[in-house]
């Protein structure tokens, strides 16, 4: 504050004002720091939270110097379905993922090769009602749906599901890549005497490998932080995802056991930061789905 | 080694586009064919449909007496090098050179021989587990020759191989293409948009235009006696000369100039028609006096070609060029003579090449409209 105040001071004596052009940017510097730094520290409590939290022998929600132990992840390994719905984490996304991926390849494939009228607006269409199909809205037919095929609290159901709500956003994201292969990779192999199926796997799939991991931990990320549909989906608490069990950690007392959620939190965002580390080193971090170039 | 005869060969892209208007051509056993023509006169479409890319509308192909128009393109038993060398991104060199035979079921120590023995003629022994991008456009433009020999066939497929190397390169590759071809007396058919290739390698060639083959014939007979003045403006490093002139008493003017016809073309005109005289600046004289038969101007350009100069010599509305072996130095007078055993004479209406009464052409004339 103290800056912008001397440099105003300044700007006024007739001795700078022969070069203004220098002081309008520095106080348009100095401006954005001061909201980078607002919105910065907005943002970054949170995250402090989830870093002191856990080792606080005494959460609150507030951010604070922890009196460090690590009782709290003793108490929350001695909850019965800590490791279950871990588990089942790990296999709703995993499952979801190879759908998705599968799926989402050959579908970008057909639709960036071949010629069929109205291609783009299938598309933007499929893209609109992707939001629209895993949201609220869509629960109570999507329930209805899931309990004619008699796949109520069962993790195929769920996959099923969320696959459904993904796909769109998926193949958009692939046909993207798939529209950067040059056609006459593919013409080489057609010359050359491979079948389609054998044209996609030794040419199209190494080629696009970057865009399908895209869509891979981009279909895990989304999964493991889904809420509403295995909530809703699912029945017995042994099958539920992690998402769905920190929302059942309460105190006796009926009040939302801050020990827990914070050491659960804390285990329940490290596969997340793991993967876009892995992302980040191995791609650089160029999501460049949707992008024309 | 197989001849190539197409018939009647049709395609209309869905947008109406005539990328083939009936088209018929035999290329020959062992020949190097070449097809010339500027963008869009469909070249690469008719080497897309002998490759089995694209399916004609209409016509056929045969390939070594064998009827291959419906034939999908893996079972034609043709190498096809691409543009862009379609260079596999992921694969080392030697699996590059070696997918075909991968695809055709060949044991891997059996490809990977194979491959190291085309590469071994191209020069790339060093590079063999390397990728594309470790490359360079010239090695690059060698590994996708190297996997067009790496297996048998019967005919060389080649869509602008050289359009991606830089001038010097490409001469140099131009020459190697050449010989390799002389060797191997595998039928080969080259698209390129560029005339001086064509007229160096091929040993016939085709100008098209418009999904129709201007000109057929072998390189000196299309470079010396081009067919129409399209394929005159095409042919050749220099542009030819093309001036409007008019037949008037047993010669032409062209501008305030006299000039005699040629012999060949004496029979077929008359006096007061239109007609566009064809000279290349290589057979043009550019003198220094006035002299009969010449045009006469003030040089306005001189470029250095190397071992000669291109001289442009302007009157008016009328530019002319020729080669000299002085530079005679700009603003001077100069007199141009055109070199009359070689110029042709065009008819200002439908550029046909005056070599012929007029009632012979009007069949073609009529094709041509149709």
């Amino acid at each position: 504050m103290t800056a912008t105040a001397r440099t105003g001071a300044r700007a006024a004596t007739p001795a700078t004002a022969a070069r203004p052009p220098v002081v309008g940017p520095l106080l348009a510097r100095v401006g954005f720091y001061v909201f980078a730094l607002v919105v910065g520290a907005f943002f970054a409590l949170p995250v402090l939270w989830l870093l002191t939290a856990p080792f606080d022998a005494d959460p609150t929600l507030s951010v604070a110097v922890p009196s460090l132990t690590l009782s709290n992840f003793a108490a929350m390994f001695s909850n019965p379905y800590v490791g279950s719905s871990l588990r089942n984490s790990i296999l709703l996304s995993l499952g979801t993922m190879l759908l998705v991926v599968t799926a989402a390849a050959l579908c970008a494939y057909a639709l960036s090769r071949v010629r069929i009228p109205g291609r783009d607006l299938l598309l933007y269409i499929l893209l609109l009602f992707s939001s629209v199909v895993s949201g609220t809205a869509a629960m109570v037919p999507l329930f209805q749906l899931i309990n004619q095929f008699g796949l109520i609290n069962t993790h195929t159901g769920v996959m099923l599901v969320l696959a459904g709500g993904l796909l769109p956003a998926g193949i958009f994201i692939l046909k993207d890549f798939m529209d950067s292969i040059p056609p006459s990779y593919e013409e080489f192999a057609r010359v050359a005497g491979a079948s389609p199926l054998q044209t996609l796997r030794d040419v199209v799939v190494p080629v696009a490998r970057p865009g399908l991991a895209v869509v891979a931990v981009w279909t895990i990320v989304n999964v493991w932080g889904d809420f509403l549909i295995p909530f809703i989906l699912l029945r017995s608490p042994d099958k539920a995802p992690a998402a769905v069990v920190m929302f059942n950690f309460y105190t006796e007392g009926g009040q939302a056991n801050l020990r827990l959620i914070s050491a659960y939190s804390f285990l329940y965002s490290i596969p997340v930061v793991v993967m876009y580390l892995f992302v980040n080193r191995r791609y650089g971090f160029r999501f460049y789905g949707g992008i024309k170039r | 080694m197989a001849e190539v005869t197409i018939s009647a060969l049709v395609k209309v892209f869905p947008n109406g586009a005539r990328a083939a208007d009936g088209l018929d051509l035999t290329i020959r056993d062992g020949e190097f064919f070449a097809l010339l023509g500027p963008s869009g006169c469909g070249k690469t479409t008719l080497l897309r449909m002998l490759a089995g890319l694209e399916t004609p509308t209409g016509g056929t192909i045969t390939l070594g007496g064998q009827d291959v128009t419906r034939l999908p393109p893996g079972k034609r038993d043709l190498a096809m090098v691409f543009q862009d060398y379609a260079l596999y991104p992921h694969m080392t060199v030697t699996d590059n050179i070696a997918y075909p035979l991968k695809v055709r079921k060949v044991a891997k120590d059996e490809r990977h021989a194979k491959a190291r023995e085309a590469a071994g003629s191209l020069q790339l022994e060093e590079l063999m587990e390397r990728r594309p991008g470790q490359l360079s456009g010239g090695q690059q433009q060698r590994v996708a020759l190297a996997r067009a020999l790496a297996y048998p066939t019967e005919l060389f497929l080649f869509d602008e191989p050289l359009s991606n190397l830089d001038a010097r390169l490409r001469l140099e590759a131009r020459t190697f293409l050449k010989r390799l071809q002389t060797d191997l007396g595998v039928t080969t058919v080259y698209v390129t948009h560029d005339q001086s290739e064509a007229l160096a390698l091929a040993d016939r060639m085709a100008v098209m235009d418009a999904g129709r083959f201007r000109q057929v014939g072998a390189p000196l007979e299309v470079y010396q006696r081009p067919s129409s003045r399209f394929v005159a403006s095409f042919i050749g490093s220099v542009p030819m000369n093309l001036l409007p002139a008019t037949v008037a008493d047993g010669g032409l003017r062209v501008g305030s100039n006299r000039v005699p016809v040629p012999a060949h073309a004496r029979e077929h005109v008359a006096a007061g028609d239109e007609v566009v005289v064809g000279a290349r600046p290589e057979y043009a004289e550019l003198l220094a006096e006035p002299a009969d038969d010449a045009l006469a101007g003030t040089v306005a350009v001189v470029e250095l070609l190397g071992t000669e100069y291109l001289v442009t010599v302007e009157d008016g509305d009328l530019s002319v060029q020729a080669t000299a072996p002085e530079d005679p130095g700009i603003g001077s007078r100069a007199w141009v003579r055109l070199g009359e055993r070689h110029t042709l004479l065009y008819r200002a209406d439908d550029g046909e090449l005056v070599d012929a009464p007029r009632a012979a052409s009007a069949r073609d004339q009529m094709v041509a409209a149709g």
